[in-house]
């Protein structure tokens, strides 16, 4: 809401500075947004918010200023207007949708321009001047609060109103120019045949007042809040009227706007009163009463009252206050339907002392009667701290995908739960899969010139039944340069599994891995990530032709993507110690040639089982891919440990354990000893 | 042949402290230890000796031969400590090993924010994104068709509630569906915090984006004052900004707290004038209709709820100018935190 100084001042001085002004409206909850300078006039801009339709208006303004400054409001002077009834001229449909409407008849009008005067106030908040009787209403709207709508009279047909719903198929042709459908759920002014309104939105271009028109009806009524908010909503059109009426108006103000408009329309047409239809659901607002205690007055805002005190400071708000037995009862002013509760009467009591001035102490917290599970969000600070540890930095990207990206990362047939309202279509899906958003970061990162990438984001996808807690981890270009070698090496997807290996130890727990087809993927170089028995996630290298859709190229990209899930709900694992062994190891390296397809997870579980009591643990050491083996094999290396905890193992018993795997091997996996 | 052992002595401590070099030492070695060297010449001329000289000239022999290699190992040790300190180590050169990844300013400010609540008492819970209309609305007495709403545009799924007929799921606006969450699972005393992303449909720009970060406070309890929520929310600026913040408490609106205020911090304490105030967050006291709609005893409880946004924070306190850059994941961007 615009409020012009100029025009304040009419109503009322508040004998200050505009800073002052400014400050003392900010800190009473008339937050001052903007300070604008319109000729000699000063505008503020000041946010009112929803629960204060009643400051939508240079008087609404004057009388908060008035109740702040203490300070008296003078009013308009508005004539009590006597004419003949035209009631009969007026229909309304249902009294739920419009609980009061004035029709007043101005007859022999003359539409001219509007005074210098009228149009510089109407100029300093932004409003355009048309002519005389559509500035008038535009100029007490502002001044009061109250929509209003002039119609050319002689073009309504029939000389009548009615206040009805839409019918199926009725179209309308607003002030603007736009032909708009209508339906069921729009409130409509329509004359005998036709809507000419759209009630409380605007009006139609046929019945606007032209410099021609001679007969003008002024319309002021009140309209059902919620009917308007979702007709403004489903036409997508909005008026300085429609914000007023969804916001709710005041009903009393209907009759003093109309009477106020009608009063400038005589004097500035020349026109004369001849007529007034009015219907309303009832005589007079109710006034709600609220009763508030003082001592929670008192305990609330942590101050001593008193009856009298707390009546002065509401009596500038206009509020009628009674007191009986530390009991107050309080009536608002018919425009103030946001006081319904005693909490309501307390914030405007500390609004009136400022909320600056009430005491402030630290709370007395008590133990939470709520179980917490600390665990998830602990875990998941331990998986930064390994990641961050390990070189690679945390992204967040947006939960909302495009489809594209899907297609793009040959993930179309995805399934995913779909926006019904997104803005564009990089909001059409909430994501299924982190990866696409993280090719998206990679393909801008190298771009601008930055190809060496370890990134990793902990959030959320999103499916039809449930949102999963995510990791996904991103690794692409070289290692950090060690200057020592001479050599450059390129990540690649061991570095990736050592990441998971490490976030596994972390967790506490074992994962398994197993080939999968994925055609995000490589399908040479893609896994299940298997905790459990259950699939938990995957790792992979990135297949070339995605890469390719993404614009990606000259470097190869290792993603893993996993649920935390499944992890954060473990339990946490009991460590018992074990006893460290007095007695020395024995160590024996083993080399084998085995077929290529066989895992050395499996040499490992036969060495293990094999083993028996004596043999502590099989480490990995290498494995040989080159030429210098026979084709379709590979060479491993590792080595067996033996260790007692109780003696030192005799060389023959060792020997004898190890002879037995390695012949269980060569039996079971045909490998060749070499 | 005689052999003056005394003068060999001397003669060969003579020459040990003159040498300086490794040729040198290698010379000295040669012409005493040497196959050629004095040593062997002494047991050579054993043959030749009266017996009762023999031992004598034996003992002689070893000694020297044990003087000698005493010499060498002490002159090679001197003279490869020399080699030593002549080529210092550069400490300058760079270490070696993965530079250190970053945490997002984003987890850090929200970490912040927490762990300063945590300190005071309360505990953190998540709830949901995919929220209901009750949960995000209707149980914060934000009724449909009215504008209170308008604060809250909200991005709908393509997804039936299935608590609800005829009423789409939703994107939470906001994190205060947690409150309602909370309170309908538990009773008081209750102090928690509910961080999380939201979602509003804004067009994008410096300032606005639709996803982002909101971290929600609750404390419930029978007897609740406003001045508490005014000294816990001045404590939390003076850790989270600094002890010298000025903080301004003014009324504004919230339909699910009554009376309801916006904090806003002058900005000298961020070295950007004095004259201007940063709204930082929004706060009240929790409105009895909230207590109403989880069901909770009517008249029973007091509390106070209050709201931020994590960017906004990190923004102002970093003195970052772009909502953007929070979401583009440039890595100069993320490495500088």
């Amino acid at each position: 809401m615009k409020l012009s100084l100029n025009w304040l001042k009419d109503y009322i001085d508040p004998k200050m500075s505009t800073d002052a002004l400014v400050d003392r409206l900010t800190m009473a909850g008339l937050d001052v947004e903007a300070i604008e300078y319109v000729g000699k006039d000063t505008v503020l801009e000041i946010e009112i918010t929803p629960n204060r339709p009643d400051c939508l208006s240079i008087l609404g303004l004057a009388r908060e200023i008035g109740a702040i400054t203490g300070k008296a409001v003078k009013n308009p002077k508005i004539k009590n207007l006597k004419t003949a009834s035209l009631k009969k001229r007026v229909h309304i449909e249902n009294k739920k949708d419009c609980s009061r409407y004035i029709g007043t008849l101005i007859s022999d009008a003359h539409i001219n321009d509007a005074p210098k005067e009228m149009k510089t106030r109407l100029a300093s908040l932004g409003v355009h001047a048309i002519n005389n009787a559509v500035d008038t209403t535009n100029f007490v709207l502002m001044e009061t609060g109250q929509p209003l709508h002039a119609f050319d009279y002689d073009k309504l047909a029939g000389g009548k109103i009615s206040v009805r719903r839409a019918r199926t198929g009725e179209t309308i042709v607003t002030i603007d120019g736009i032909e708009r459908k209508l339906d069921t759920s729009i409130l409509v002014i329509a004359d005998a045949q036709k809507p000419v309104a759209i009630a409380g939105i605007m009006g139609s271009r046929d019945t606007q007042i032209t410099s021609t028109t001679k007969n003008i009806l002024l319309e002021s009524a009140h309209f059902d809040m919620g009917l308007i908010r979702r007709a403004s909503r489903i036409l997508g059109l909005r008026s300085d009227s429609s914000y007023r009426f969804e916001r709710n108006v005041n009903f009393e103000g209907v009759l003093t706007g109309a009477n106020r408009a009608t009063d400038v329309l005589l004097q500035l047409t020349g026109g004369h009163l001849s007529g007034r239809g009015e219907i309303s659901s009832k005589a007079k607002s109710a006034s709600l009463k609220v009763k508030v205690k003082i001592s929670d007055i008192e305990f609330l805002l942590g101050i001593k009252v008193t009856p009298l005190k707390v009546k002065a400071w509401l009596a500038r708000l206009g509020f009628k206050v009674t007191a009986k037995g530390g009991i107050l009862t309080v009536a608002a002013p018919a425009n103030r339907a946001d006081i319904g509760q005693d909490v309501d009467v307390i914030e405007e009591i500390a609004r009136m002392i400022g909320f600056d001035r009430l005491p402030s102490k630290l709370p007395m917290i008590k133990m939470t009667n709520i179980p917490v599970d600390k665990r998830p969000r602990e875990i998941k600070d331990q998986i930064r701290q390994v990641l961050t540890a390990g070189g690679i930095d945390e992204i967040i990207t947006h939960s909302m995908i495009n489809g594209k990206a899907l297609v793009k990362s040959n993930m179309a047939e995805i399934p995913a739960v779909r926006i019904f309202n997104p803005l564009n279509q990089d909001q059409e899906l909430m994501r299924p899969i982190m990866l696409p958003s993280f090719l998206q970061v990679v393909a801008t990162n190298i771009n601008r010139g930055q190809k060496d990438l370890r990134l990793f984001e902990i959030g959320k996808t999103y499916f039809k039944e449930n949102e999963k807690e995510t990791l996904a981890i991103l690794l692409t270009g070289r290692h950090s340069h060690d200057w020592r070698s001479s050599k450059k090496d390129m990540v690649e997807i061991f570095d990736l599994k050592g990441v998971l290996d490490r976030i596994f130890q972390t967790a506490g727990i074992d994962a398994a891995y197993e080939g999968v087809n994925m055609p995000l993927f490589d399908p040479a170089c893609a896994s299940k990530i298997i905790v459990d028995g259950k699939q938990i996630g995957v790792l992979g290298k990135i297949n070339r032709n995605v890469l390719n859709n993404w614009g990606i190229k000259n470097q190869d990209i290792y993603c893993a993507g996993l649920y935390l899930d499944e992890i954060l709900s473990k339990p946490d694992k009991y460590v018992r110690y074990q006893p460290v062994s007095e007695f020395p190891a024995i160590v024996r390296d083993v080399s084998l040639a085995v077929k290529k397809e066989i895992p050395y997870k499996k040499i490992e579980e036969i060495c293990l089982k094999q083993g028996g009591d004596i043999l502590r643990s099989v480490h990995f050491i290498e494995q040989y891919l080159g030429d210098k083996i026979q084709s379709g094999y590979k060479g491993i290396v590792f080595s067996c440990q033996y260790q007692s905890n109780i003696r030192t193992l005799r060389e023959d018993e060792v020997t004898a354990v190890h002879e037995r795997i390695l012949q269980t091997l060569t039996r079971d996996l045909s490998a060749i000893r070499r | 042949m005689q052999w003056n052992f005394q003068d060999i002595h001397n003669q060969v401590q003579t020459e040990a402290q003159a040498i300086n070099s490794p040729q040198a030492l290698e010379a000295f070695r040669l012409k005493y230890l040497g196959k050629k060297g004095l040593v062997t010449a002494i047991f050579a001329s054993l043959g030749e000796a009266e017996p009762a000289q023999k031992a004598a000239i034996g003992k002689g022999a070893n000694d020297l031969r044990g003087l000698v290699g005493g010499l060498i190992a002490t002159k090679s040790a001197e003279l490869n400590c020399a080699k030593t300190f002549g080529e210092q180590v550069d400490f300058s050169l760079p270490g070696t090993g993965e530079p250190l990844g970053h945490t997002h300013i984003l987890t850090q400010t929200t970490q912040e924010i927490i762990s300063i609540f945590e300190q005071m008492g309360f505990v953190t819970i998540e709830t949901p994104e995919i929220e209901t209309e009750f949960h995000n609305f209707t149980g914060l007495n934000i009724p449909i068709d009215h504008p209170s709403r308008d604060a809250f545009d909200t991005f709908y799924l393509d997804a039936q509630d299935p608590s609800s007929k005829g009423r789409r799921l939703l994107l939470r606006s906001h994190t205060s569906p947690g409150q309602v969450r909370i309170m309908k699972a538990h009773n008081p005393p209750m102090a928690v915090i509910v961080p999380g992303r939201v979602y509003r449909p804004d067009a994008v720009d410096a300032s606005h984006s639709f996803m982002f970060h909101q971290v929600e406070g609750l404390l419930v309890d029978e007897k609740v004052q406003f001045s508490e929520l005014k000294g816990l929310l001045t404590e939390f600026c003076k850790r989270f900004f600094g002890p010298k913040v000025i903080m301004r408490f003014r009324p504004h609106f919230f339909p699910f707290t009554e009376p309801s205020a916006e904090v806003d911090i002058n900005a000298e304490i961020l070295g950007i004038g004095r004259k201007k105030w940063l709204e930082i967050l929004g706060c009240g006291m929790v409105n009895p209709k909230v207590f109403e709609a989880v069901g909770y005893p009517k008249a029973k409880y007091k509390g106070f709820a209050f709201g931020m946004g994590v960017e906004r924070m990190a923004m102002l306190k970093y003195g970052i100018n772009d909502i953007r850059l929070f979401y583009e994941n440039d890595a100069r961007f993320l490495k500088q935190f």
